[in-house]
């Protein structure tokens, strides 16, 4: 399942999103609902291409913010559940990584 | 008529309705006729799949498409009125600009915007301001030009029952309205700001690539544009606490 380390990801590509500050507001238009994402969950955001795997992500947290690989996957597998449970990344297809 | 700059030229069938609309944005009419051209009709026909836009307001629509604007199914002016702002709303993203639920004042040559849903106070803050210099008690019209903020009157009002003064100042701030029982503001930028601007934001496209440039264009704004709290009650003292 792509909640596990070598699950990959998409961003949703019906949102619109942009970065201010250190945080990321996505707006899914059909819903007309505004999502938020704080300075570590915007640095993900950026970096989830539909090839990289929830470990990958991981590994560039730890290697930018004061954390153990350990804390950054379960960080990341964490958000990346919450963001799916949204709507607001969806499994990335098998033939892109 | 122009709007925000805005040139539209409405054909209207319907001769009351014409009148109707002359007198409602009559402080908005240049009586030349020259400008995008609108064509209003009563019947509804047609799906729209061609659009490049469209929205519904009950049973009347507007559609942008090959074939020009048109707003259909238009039986009164308060339909116009609504397709009006449909239409611009989505205009105006070509243009940097945004239609906002928020009352706009001018003061000393600037323009002071007061932004909240109904009931935050917009009706009264433009109610304690001198006459003519408001701009607008409900929608205000915000767009960047030449590198330059914007506040523009529009025909567009809530309770203060009057037309906006067609003209245009530099935006000196935005002032998100909260009621409490002292006056005094708070800064509000960045991030902090576009989150009280979106919800106030008139927006009827459904459309992924719309929403980015709103975003793109409401975003600017806030990075751009001096942001503030302002804790409300009915009373002129709060025009002494605006920087």
């Amino acid at each position: 399942m792509n909640s596990a380390p070598n699950g990959v990801w998409q961003k949703n590509p019906a949102l619109a999103w942009r970065e201010i500050d250190d945080e990321t507001i996505i707006i899914s238009p059909t819903e007309s609902v505004m999502h938020e994402l704080n300075d570590t969950g915007s640095f993900v955001w950026k970096r989830i291409d539909g090839r990289r795997t929830a470990a990958d992500l991981a590994a560039l947290l730890a290697e930018n913010y004061d954390v153990t690989r350990e804390v950054a996957l379960a960080d990341t597998t964490a958000l990346l559940a919450e963001l799916a449970s949204r709507k607001l990344v969806v499994a990335a297809a098998e033939d892109a990584h | 008529m122009s709007i925000g700059g805005v040139a539209l030229a409405l054909s209207l069938e319907d001769e009351k309705l014409f009148a109707r609309a002359e007198k409602r944005y009559s402080a908005f009419a240049d009586g030349v006729g020259i400008g995008r051209p609108v064509n209003v009709v009563p019947d509804c026909a047609g799906n729209g799949s061609e659009a490049v836009f469209a929205s519904d307001f009950e049973s009347a629509r507007v559609l942008v498409s090959a074939k020009g604007v048109e707003f259909r199914g238009v039986k009164n002016e308060y339909a116009l009125d609504s397709l009006m702002r449909m239409f611009l709303s989505w205009e105006l993203l070509s243009r940097n600009g945004f239609l906002l639920h928020a009352a706009s004042v001018v003061r000393n040559g600037r323009a002071y915007i007061f932004v909240g849903k109904s009931g935050a106070g917009k009706s009264t803050v433009a109610s304690l301001s001198p006459a003519g210099s408001v701009l607008t008690d409900e929608i205000s019209l915000l767009l960047k030009n030449n590198g330059e903020w914007r506040a523009f009157g529009t025909p567009f009002w809530g309770e203060f029952h009057a037309a906006g003064s067609n003209m245009s100042a530099p935006v000196a701030g935005v002032f998100h309205l909260v009621k409490a029982r002292e006056i005094r503001t708070r800064p509000l930028r960045g991030a902090s700001l576009l989150r009280a601007l979106l919800p106030n934001i008139l927006f009827f496209s459904s459309k992924t690539q719309d929403h980015q440039r709103l975003l793109e264009i409401a975003g600017a704004a806030s990075e751009e544009i001096p942001g503030h709290t302002l804790e409300f009650r009915r009373n002129r003292k709060f025009w002494e606490v605006l920087p």
